[in-house]
């Protein structure tokens, strides 16, 4: 059931604490409402002869997808902001660059972008911090609410479960949970076979799902 | 654990109201700093600030003359 919360200063007016939530989100940045491909295709076109409005939804529609996606593939919250930065820059500045066919969602071009920057991040890195990575952060019980702490526990154990992975399946599994995208979409970034991107995909998912129950009963998040 | 469990969990690692604003500032003001010409950050900068603006104009007109040949003969020294 959803939590509903009242306003006292507007008495007619209940809000669902989900519906509070997405519209605080899309004030801060992130796009609450999907746009269908042909609106993103007339923004596209807007945004490419100058457009700040076009450019600025664009980025909206995107940005939190693009930084969930890379967070999945890199290991620390710092890299992902940067790869996130770096990845919406060039595809605000090279959506003449972009050219829409039918079978290639915008989306799934904003991955690939996302997915290159990512790449070349992680070849960039130091060896010794390929080896140790960084731990996902801790949640500080004390100074959350009880929802927030069990939020911060399941961020830590999909964190610490991604980390268990080799790169190339934190990558299509990013892709796939982080980008929403397809296993034939996933294939043509990863140079794979479609059938090969689907089997990778469920043996991941399986061991991903098992350790993070594993991780989330040993925290007691769920019994 | 199931596809859609999965994927509602990965809204988990979704960045935080700092880090948005900290992305998103830093993205468009490269954005607005690509699209500003040279010659239009000059002319703004001897708008708001006309004296240190033009003194910086003309040293940096001086150094550009000066340098770019020197540059060149000291390439063609160096080789």
């Amino acid at each position: 059931m959803a939590a509903v919360l009242t306003l006292p200063f507007a008495p007619a007016q209940t809000w669902t604490l989900a519906g509070f939530f997405k519209a605080l989100s899309s004030r801060l940045g992130g796009d609450a409402e999907p746009l269908d491909e042909p609106t993103i295709q007339r923004l596209v076109e807007r945004a490419r002869t100058g457009d700040r409005d076009a450019a600025q939804r664009l980025y909206r529609q995107n940005v939190d997808r693009v930084f969930r996606t890379v967070r999945g593939m890199l290991r620390s919250d710092a890299e992902a902001e940067d790869v996130t930065q770096d990845a919406m820059l060039a595809v605000l500045t090279s959506l003449d660059r972009y050219s829409p066919r039918s079978d290639a969602r915008f989306a799934a071009w904003v991955a690939s972008v996302a997915a290159n920057t990512a790449r070349r991040r992680f070849r960039r890195r130091r060896p010794e911090l390929t080896e140790t990575g960084e731990l996902p952060d801790v949640p500080d019980e004390q100074a959350q609410p009880e929802h927030e702490i069990d939020t911060a526990r399941e961020r830590a154990a999909l964190l610490r479960a991604l980390s268990e992975l080799a790169p190339a399946e934190r990558e299509i599994v990013s892709l796939r949970y982080g980008a929403e995208l397809n296993a034939s979409e996933i294939a043509k970034l990863v140079k794979l076979e479609p059938a090969n991107v689907r089997k990778i995909l469920e043996r991941t998912r399986e061991r991903l799902g098992a350790r993070i129950e594993t991780l989330l009963k040993r925290e007691g998040t769920i019994k | 654990m199931n596809d859609t469990e999965i994927t509602q969990l990965w809204t988990r690692l979704e960045p935080n109201g700092r880090q948005r604003a900290r992305i998103e500032n830093r993205v468009f003001e490269w954005v607005e700093a690509s699209e500003t010409s040279l010659l239009a950050e000059w002319l703004n900068l001897i708008k708001v600030d006309p004296l240190p603006g033009l003194g910086f104009a003309a040293m940096a007109t001086v150094s550009l003359l000066m340098l770019t040949p020197l540059g060149w003969v000291a390439t063609s020294v160096l080789r």
